[in-house]
């Protein structure tokens, strides 16, 4: 035990074994050293030695530089405890803003944003957890530098009603897909194992202004895993879904039908081959019959010679044995091998 | 139908015709402006402000960008006009972005066409199938041909049309031309651009002519020299609006 002068006179700060008292906005603070338990992970350690670096670089800033970040501390608020509403220093403030903005893969900043930015809070229709598919959908948009932050937990008892200490990182910042944030393949490469169904996941999310390092509110929510959920993902055509068995002629690829409209998206750098004026790619799925059919979308040259002529494609869509094939047949236009396909196109 | 309220590369204001279903929108606008000016020179892609759209981001569109230019020879005067397409896309209820490029910026006046639709994803329905229709082309004589690739997809408020031009009759390959389109319903009235075609003085690009139609009424008068070089493959991709109800048919007397 130590013992330690009573808090009622204040004016108390400095350590000692591990216990340090602060005067923080008229309050008296006195914290336990904390020490990790277990074995850190990889991302913790990173993140350690990144907030240590960023501890560091305060020490480089100008003095003017330094005043800003006070300044600008003065207006923004710390975390509130027992109801007073907590002040943060410059320095805190500098580590807090950079730390978030380094998590997202910006550079530090030197210069303290111009002032506190309001950044709005996460707004979404539902979260589908099963042991296949970790997903938000109908997420309120927000456009960049706004990024969205994703917090979970190992799936738990569906009896434990707090499980938020163990929240970890899922995505440290990412744009919704139109609405959506399929999570599934970081949740499992963060996590590690698959949420169990029958118990419960906590999570956590809010946006982050990457351009400041500003954040909104932290929205908590729970639910329990299913086995299945009658969640339908968007019918797409990308990279993962090519046929490892077969030869695709395109170096990127991101078809999309989920439109609601007679068009489909089209987005794929064809590279030709055999010197037929197509690209053929192959799925390892089949499309739904509803799709299938023909497209007809534009395209641009892009080889190394510097062509950058307007083409016109035909897209094919059939299904075959349980996979489908797409080609891209040229059509108008002089025809080079190394073509960027995009944009909105009929299908019929 | 709308005008711009304002833009950042020094054009006029644009008018467009427009059709705007809650999750697409079709939008049809030509304008030219000169790419040595202050403002375009400035800007980073080309932005201009609309009246509120009824959505408030797309995908991307193909906008194509086209210019002028003749050449005079002691024989006459060769046209080698050129251009490209460009992306595009409705960045919020307001703006309507257009990729910047400087390929033809010592080539202007350029010009800009909308023929596109700006759609979005994740709407909670697969893609919808239309309907082809090969359009017939009558000419006088049957001296202009186009090849199976030409066809409409016609819906209540816009039509996608594809033409490939396929072959001239020879009399015919420096006149005007006027065709009918026999399936292209008579309220589109639009100027297409004509992507394709040699262009000996721009090989990156090649030829861009362009075309009106109206009335069903197909015309075309200036064409790049090499109209008709191998494998250049004329063509015209476009979202057109129509416009208003379409006239009623002619009655057939008993």
């Amino acid at each position: 035990m130590i013992a330690l002068p009573s808090i009622a006179f204040g004016g108390f700060s400095g350590s000692a074994k591990g216990v340090t008292a602060r005067q923080v906005g008229g309050r008296s603070v006195l914290s336990l050293k904390c020490f990790p338990t277990g074995a850190a992970t990889g991302a913790q350690l990173a993140r350690r030695a990144s907030l240590k670096k960023i501890s560091k670089s305060w020490k480089a800033l100008s003095s003017e530089q330094m005043r800003e970040w006070d300044r600008l501390a003065e207006h923004a608020s710390g975390a509130s405890s027992l109801g007073q509403k907590a002040e943060i220093s410059g320095l805190n403030l500098y580590i807090r803003l950079n730390s978030y903005r380094v998590m997202a893969g910006e550079s530090m900043m030197a210069d303290a944003p111009a002032a506190e930015v309001a950044v709005p809070n996460v707004s979404y229709s539902q979260v589908v957890v099963t042991p296949e598919l970790v997903v938000f959908g109908g997420i309120k948009h927000e456009s960049a530098p706004l990024k969205f932050v994703v917090k979970m937990s190992v799936s738990q008892s569906a009896g434990v009603s707090n499980g938020w200490s163990k929240t970890v990182i899922i995505t440290p910042g990412m744009e919704d897909d139109w609405g959506e944030a399929d999570v599934t393949r970081l949740y499992l490469k963060t996590i590690g194992v698959e949420p169990v169904p029958g118990e419960k996941v906590f999570i956590e999310t809010y946006w982050l202004d990457t351009a400041t390092g500003f954040t909104g509110l932290e929205c908590r929510d729970t639910v329990v895993v299913t086995g299945e959920s009658p969640y339908q993902r968007r019918v797409k055509a990308t990279m993962d879904n090519l046929d490892p068995t077969e030869e695709s002629h395109v170096s990127s690829l991101d078809v999309d039908f989920s439109t609601g409209a007679p068009v489909a998206q089209f987005n794929a750098q064809c590279l030709g081959h055999s010197n037929v004026a197509s690209s053929e790619v192959y799925l390892d799925q089949q499309l739904p019959a509803e799709v299938v059919g023909t497209g007809m979308a534009i395209g641009r040259s892009n080889d190394d010679d510097g062509h950058i002529n307007a083409q016109s494609y035909l897209v094919y869509m059939y299904n075959r044995n349980g996979k489908s094939q797409l080609t891209f047949a040229h059509r108008g236009g002089p025809y080079y091998t190394k073509t960027e396909v995009f944009g909105t196109g009929i299908i019929y | 139908m709308f005008n711009s309220i304002s833009n950042n590369f020094g054009a006029p204001q644009i008018q467009f015709k427009d059709y705007q279903a809650p999750n697409y929108v079709v939008l049809n606008a030509k304008v030219t402006f000169d790419p040595t000016n202050a403002a375009y020179q400035a800007c980073d892609q080309l932005e201009i402000t609309v009246p509120d759209l009824t959505i408030d981001r797309s995908t991307i569109g193909g906008v194509f960008v086209r210019f002028i230019e003749t050449q005079s020879y002691s024989w006459g005067d060769a046209i080698y006009d050129g251009g490209t397409v460009l992306k595009s896309w409705i960045k919020n209820k307001n703006t309507i972005i257009v990729e910047k490029q400087p390929w033809f910026d010592q080539n202007g006046p350029l010009t800009l066409y909308f023929v596109t639709m700006y759609a979005q994803l994740n709407q909670g329905a697969n893609a919808i199938k239309g309907t082809k229709q090969r359009l017939t082309v009558t000419t006088e004589g049957n001296y202009l041909r186009f090849s199976s690739d030409t066809f409409v997809v016609v819906f209540d408020h816009w039509v996608f049309m594809h033409l490939q031009f396929s072959s001239c009759s020879y009399a015919q390959r420096d006149l005007p031309w006027e065709a009918t389109f026999e399936q292209m319903p008579a309220n589109v009235t639009a100027d297409v651009p004509v992507p394709g075609g040699g262009n000996q003085f721009h090989q990156n690009c090649f030829g861009m002519g362009e075309c009106h139609i109206e009335n069903k009424i197909f015309t075309m008068d200036r064409r790049v020299m090499g109209f008709w070089d191998t494998g250049r493959e004329p063509f015209a991709f476009a979202f057109l609006v129509r416009e208003g109800e379409e006239p009623a048919p002619e009655p057939v007397e008993e």
